[in-house]
């Protein structure tokens, strides 16, 4: 009885310190793409932009990463003449069959979950969330990743009350009327495309590079 | 002893912006993400997109280096949307040529933009 739980003690413990589980790429490397075509988002924020904006970041981190990115305008124009003007149009095709259509390896699925400011007396935060999920032309799941960033603006201390409060006021109206999201979602992009532990193994052409 | 500190500071950060730079790089973009992403932004700079991103593809070209992958293509349709039909065909087969897996699709687009009379309406 006292082993047994000593047992249960142990495996509790053991259970808090058992890492994030590294990154399963087996079903990635066993697609091994080399072309991936990144079609347009679906848009569960309130702002109507976000999705053309997102779709512009996406494309250099990729092709960065060393795949062949079709591109993304190009893909929407087509798509668009094909009557999918919506990403969730677009996000339930078949996989297999855009791949087919663009004669694809991969197809990236980009979800935006959030992509607002909130006001809190002077301050601002903007936040932005995104999932990621690659399908390889198959049919089968790659790689799925979600990633949330927030960045509120540094206030700069003028030595006044009166003045930091002035600073702070001015800072979240010009946040507020032109709340800078690119540089936030390329940071995401980078986070989970390149340098986090969800990366993307790098593809052929960064291999291939001296 | 100031002017020291001051240049000791300066090769530190140079060093560590070193590091930061894009020396791992593979392509140079000629700033395509923002040119797209004003674009989207204002419809009406798609003139603009268009005549800096060649300009760059034609530095790219002179100094032999590579074109990112996809941007010939992007051209190809700005200058569609420009219903300049012959330059779009030109620039999907230069982007088929340099990028053997974006095959499929330029040939589909290019006979597609073929087989359309040189006076049909080209879709926006």
């Amino acid at each position: 009885m006292k082993i047994a739980a000593a047992l249960f003690v142990i495996l509790g413990l053991a259970g808090c310190v058992v890492p994030p589980k590294a990154k399963d790429f087996t079903a990635f490397n066993a697609a091994a793409p080399r072309s991936i075509l990144v079609v347009p988002l679906v848009n569960k924020s309130l702002d109507v932009d976000a999705p053309n904006y997102m779709l512009s970041t996406l494309s250099v981190p990729l092709a960065e990463r060393g795949y062949y990115v079709f591109p993304v305008n190009t893909a929407k124009v087509v798509l668009e003449q094909e009557g999918f003007y919506e990403g969730e149009q677009v996000h339930s095709q078949s996989p297999g069959a855009l791949a087919k259509l663009f004669g694809a390896d991969a197809v990236l699925y980009v979800t935006i979950n959030r992509w607002d400011a909130q006001y809190i007396v002077f301050s601002t935060t903007v936040t932005v969330q995104f999932d990621y999920r690659m399908v390889a032309k198959d049919g089968t799941e790659i790689w799925t990743a979600t990633q949330q960033l927030q960045y509120s603006p540094q206030q700069s201390n003028s030595g006044s009350p009166l003045g930091n409060l002035i600073a702070a006021a001015i800072t979240a109206a010009m946040t507020r009327a032109a709340p800078n999201y690119l540089p936030l979602a390329q940071q995401a992009n980078t986070l989970v495309l390149l340098d986090g532990p969800q990366a993307l193994p790098p593809g052929p052409y960064r291999i291939a590079a001296p | 002893m100031n002017r020291t500190c001051v240049i000791a500071a300066m090769a530190t950060v140079l060093l560590l912006s070193g590091c930061a730079s894009r020396g791992n790089r593979l392509y140079d973009w000629g700033g395509y993400d923002d040119l797209l992403y004003q674009q989207y932004k204002d419809p009406s700079k798609a003139p603009e997109m268009r005549a800096k991103l060649e300009a760059h593809v034609a530095t790219l070209e002179s100094s032999k280096q590579r074109v990112p992958p996809g941007v010939y293509a992007e051209l190809g349709t700005l200058h569609l949307q420009a219903n300049d039909r012959a330059k779009a065909i030109d620039f999907y087969h230069r982007e088929q040529d340099a990028w053997p897996e974006s095959a499929g699709l330029m040939k589909a687009m290019i006979a597609s933009l073929e087989r359309r009379g040189p006076s049909d309406e080209v879709a926006k």
